[in-house]
């Protein structure tokens, strides 16, 4: 059976969004047709202003509706440290933590030659901007421990080296709270590798 | 180690079958396309989680039935131990003692087995690609950080030559990423590096003394490992990686101009000498399969060293490609200590007294019968 076109529209539309295959979608697009018709109002003005009103913060690359970002316009964070991220659900996860009070960069992606993403892809100028005047004295670079965020993470490491400032990098390891039998054998070897005096 | 009894529900074309495996020696006799190997490739998955022949879980299972089910008794030192793997088009659910094991990594070991295939002859003859491969597996049996490095070089050079093309063909200065890639690469290739130097130093040691059984002491066998780029892979991890990266260094004008990189464990070779001589060159037939049989011989003792138990043996094929002599030499070697599985498709040219403590099936069609 042919469904009418606004619904077989919508169907589609709701198949572009990752993890949705065709019979998430059709049973979405009929949750919709049930919904009040403000909710569905609002849902869509929400996607339109999501969309429309979103932009990157003019600092840190963030994603914020306004010129500059929550965090960088927040004067109770410490200037000096600068904590490099891959991507704005990362800074997220680090705000989770509410043990980091620095600022961020986010860089939206990794260097992957492969899938044509090279150093000039990132937003790696304005980050460099950012440490020209003297008050950054460190960067923690947290982007993530694959090949990808390695690579990223010692190119920055190299590119910033003539700022003379301290750079860092997050741990890897075993997870917090986890039991060492069940950690895979890689994992633990890295984190004998960065085994530290106590 | 020794499987007790062995249970195949559907496998390939196999319906059913129930085989009691007491005996050390097995013999699966019929003309080809009848599954014999189907039963050996079912003790081959048994050990190491996938098949040897084919990537995909759906080719197992008979035509047309909707799972297939491996399960045996294995006993290890005197102790016996259930394992049971079921396949469906989905994946593969394996069990050890009736607990399901989620990770493969964690079944692995319950039983090992060494296989040998008429492709194995190629370890000799064939390239530098299958000899490469055959460290790749053997190493990886025993070391997962092998295997991460591994997987992590080969994505490593991709991403490399692609940079190195980018250069070549847009003149794109991009020497501070191609130095942060060769950094990269420089890590994991000296750790495949040391681990191949040590695997072969040690299969080496027990390759010499049995090829040396084999021939009557008439041939000394010499296996040289050849790091690609003359790496030399005894030294010290740092002192290694700073060769490397004097080396990267060196070509790297070449490198650019042919975009892709020329030196790394993936051009790496074994080269294998009888007395001196180089046999994947000037070795006769018979010698290129009497170096084969030594080193498959000499794994067996590797993993016995390693886990301390003999592995089981799966010989398909290959007592028919080696002549009489090194075929009783071969069975002499395991007599006793390895329980060995062969397929074959007569019965010509094996002695009696093999015959004698030998049990044989007939496979036909998917069935098997027990001789005698």
């Amino acid at each position: 059976m042919n469904l009418p076109e606004p619904i077989s529209k919508m169907i589609d539309g709701f198949m572009r969004l990752p993890g949705i295959g065709p019979k998430t979608a059709q049973r979405l697009a009929f949750f919709v047709l049930g919904m009040e018709e403000e909710d569905v109002i609002d849902l869509a003005k929400a996607l339109v202003r999501a969309k429309r009103d979103l932009k990157r913060c003019q600092v840190c690359r963030n994603i914020t509706d306004q010129e500059v970002c929550a965090v960088c316009r927040d004067k109770n964070r410490d200037d000096s440290i600068i904590c490099v991220v891959q991507d704005p659900r990362d800074v997220i996860a680090m705000e989770r933590t509410r043990e980091y009070n620095g600022r961020y960069h986010v860089l939206h992606g990794a260097i992957s030659p492969m899938e044509g993403i090279g150093p000039d892809e990132l937003d790696i100028p304005d980050l460099l901007k950012r440490l020209e005047d003297e008050t950054v004295k460190e960067l923690i670079l947290a982007t993530n421990p694959n090949i990808e965020g390695e690579a990223t993470a010692m190119y920055l490491q190299r590119l910033v080296k003539p700022f003379g400032i301290r750079v860092t990098r997050i741990a890897h390891g075993l997870p917090v709270g986890g039991d060492l039998e069940y950690a895979d054998e890689v994992t633990l070897s890295k984190a004998l590798e960065g085994r530290r005096e106590l | 180690m020794h499987v007790e009894q062995l249970e195949l529900t559907q496998f390939r074309n196999i319906p059913q079958l129930e085989l009691t495996c007491p005996e050390e020696l097995h013999l699966f006799v019929g003309p080809n396309a009848q599954g014999k190997t189907n039963i050996l490739e079912s003790l081959y998955v048994l050990a190491i989680g996938k098949s040897h022949r084919t990537r995909s879980h759906k080719e197992l299972i008979r035509w047309e039935e909707p799972a297939a089910r491996i399960r045996a008794r294995v006993n290890r030192e005197g102790r016996s131990h259930r394992l049971d793997i079921r396949l469906t088009p989905q994946g593969k659910k394996v069990s050890r003692n009736g607990v399901e094991q989620r990770r493969l990594s964690e079944y692995i070991g319950s039983l090992t087995a060494v296989l040998f295939a008429p492709e194995d002859l190629a370890i000799v003859k064939g390239s530098p690609q299958v000899r490469r491969r055959f460290l790749d597996m053997e190493i990886g049996q025993v070391s997962p950080s092998y295997v991460y490095h591994l997987t992590r070089y080969n994505k490593l050079i991709l991403q490399r030559n692609t940079i190195l093309k980018d250069i070549s063909k847009n003149g794109k200065e991009q020497e501070m990423l191609l130095e942060v890639l060769d950094e990269q690469l420089i890590q994991s290739a000296v750790h495949l590096w040391i681990k191949r130097r040590g695997f072969v130093d040690v299969l080496t040691r027990w390759a010499q003394d049995i090829h040396s059984g084999i021939t009557d002491g008439k041939e000394a066998l010499s296996i040289h490992y050849q790091p690609s780029g003359e790496m030399d892979a005894g030294q010290e991890e740092e002192a290694l990686q700073e060769q490397f990266r004097q080396t990267l260094q060196n070509l790297r004008k070449q490198e650019i101009q042919r975009g892709s990189t020329l030196v790394g464990p993936h051009r790496d070779d074994l080269r294998l000498a009888a007395n001196g001589v180089d046999i994947h060159t000037y070795g006769s037939q018979g010698q290129q399969r009497t170096a084969a049989l030594s080193l498959k011989l000499a794994e067996i003792e590797l993993i016995h060293q390693e886990t301390g138990t003999y592995p089981i043996l799966l010989l398909d094929d290959v007592l028919s490609e080696l002549d009489d002599s090194r075929k009783t030499h071969l069975l002499e070697a395991i007599r006793g200590k390895v329980q060995t599985f062969v397929t074959i498709t007569g019965l010509e040219g094996i002695d009696q007294g093999t015959l004698d403590r030998a049990r044989m099936y007939r496979v036909r069609q998917g069935t098997v019968t027990e001789l005698r």
